[in-house]
């Protein structure tokens, strides 16, 4: 089992957080998860291969769609068994379980502005957990957009809040068809996290 | 013929270096900056700058002309008559892109012509095209080259993120034309 910090537990007190937060619902977490979780985490994420993703989008490193290794499947049962409970019970929100990959953002990787809305895919929240880095990033934060929508199109985006990918930090945020956001450009060291959706 | 397709045996993808020179580049440059551009910042779709109307007749004009040479199916043949439809310029600073679902649709067969409008070289900074999803014609930034691609429904086309560590930005002519 993962052991959480103690950030968790003041779940009101997150649940305000989470109803309260702008431009869309989510919740800044710092220090997440147990020291000793960390380390752990870390030397799970250490084994397992990334791979160069590039598209319009995108460009970043990142591990495989599915976990190569038993300990990254056990690690990714036991973050949804932790996580998942405690973030129905904070946001509300009809969720079972979770998936998650490792990423590895050098300098000049991004993550241009989307949403992780898609018909199909059920993705209820969505998350990002730093990681500590050898090579503190400079840039990589996650940047939400304020939307607004007509006929089903977003007619205005504007900047509204930026999140520093700060070690032990997770972020949690709603999926929806106007929760647009980003990863700024990674201009220089190392940017390492993990990232996933939590699922009905 | 009327037909692109029926033009040229093979679909065109090519780069032509040195279509125009840097002065001249520069005056264009120069006469797009006294026109306007208007920012475009629906991010979910592109962040750039635009001059929607260059009023380049001339080296509208020149460029479809050049165009037509170069696909000309044999050397002594007439080279084919193109039309221009329209021509935009866009600008794409430190951050900027424009994404493939901001692409125009070409629901027939077009021509699409990018001339590289830029100062220096910016590097990343390029044009990409697709077909099913693959990358088939990649345009790197090469200021005065024209690139020339035949497109129609099964093309997609991007301008690729330009880094923050760049100083510069990359100035673009974007044509569309018709047989």
């Amino acid at each position: 089992m993962l052991r959480l910090g103690a950030a968790w537990d003041d779940e009101p007190a997150l649940a305000a957080a989470w109803r309260a937060a702008r431009p869309f619902p989510h919740l800044v977490i710092d220090g997440a998860l147990a020291e000793a979780a960390v380390a752990e985490l870390l030397a799970v994420v250490d084994e397992e291969p990334v791979w160069p993703y590039e598209a319009d989008l995108f460009a970043f490193e990142a591990t495989a769609p599915a976990p190569t290794t038993a300990e990254l499947r056990a690690l990714v049962a036991a973050w949804s068994a932790a996580l998942t409970p405690r973030l129905a019970r904070i946001t509300g929100a009809a969720i079972g379980r979770a998936d998650l990959r490792a990423y590895a953002y050098r300098p000049g990787h991004y993550l241009l502005p989307h949403t992780d809305h898609q018909a199909g895919l059920d993705r209820v929240l969505a998350f990002a957990y730093y990681l500590p880095s050898p090579e503190p990033p400079r840039g990589g934060e996650l940047e939400l957009y304020r939307c607004e929508v007509a006929a089903d199109e977003l007619v205005v985006t504007a900047p509204a809040a930026m999140i520093a990918p700060a070690p032990n930090r997770l972020v949690v945020f709603a999926v929806g068809a106007a929760s647009l956001h980003q990863v700024r450009e990674v201009e220089d060291g190392l940017r390492l996290s993990l990232a996933g959706w939590f699922y009905p | 013929m009327t037909d692109l397709g029926a033009l040229f045996a093979a679909r065109a993808a090519l780069v032509v270096p040195a279509a125009i020179g840097p002065a001249a580049a520069a005056e264009v440059r120069a006469r797009l900056e006294r026109r306007g551009y208007t920012r475009y910042a629906l991010v979910d779709r592109g962040s750039y700058d635009v001059v929607a109307e260059p009023d380049e007749p001339a080296l509208c004009a020149a460029l479809a002309a050049l165009a037509a040479d170069r696909l000309r199916p044999t050397p002594t043949a007439a080279p084919p008559p193109l039309a221009v439809i329209d021509a935009r310029a866009v600008r794409l600073g430190p951050g900027d892109f424009v994404l493939a679902h901001h692409d125009r649709v070409h629901d027939d067969h077009q021509l699409e012509l990018v001339l590289d409008l830029s100062a220096a070289p910016i590097a990343g900074a390029e044009v990409h095209y697709r077909r099913g999803g693959q990358l088939y014609h990649r345009v790197a930034a090469a200021p005065g080259a024209l690139s020339i691609v035949e497109r129609d429904g099964g093309v997609t086309c991007h301008h690729t993120y330009v880094s923050r560590r760049q100083a510069d930005a990359v100035v673009r002519l974007v044509l569309r034309l018709r047989a």
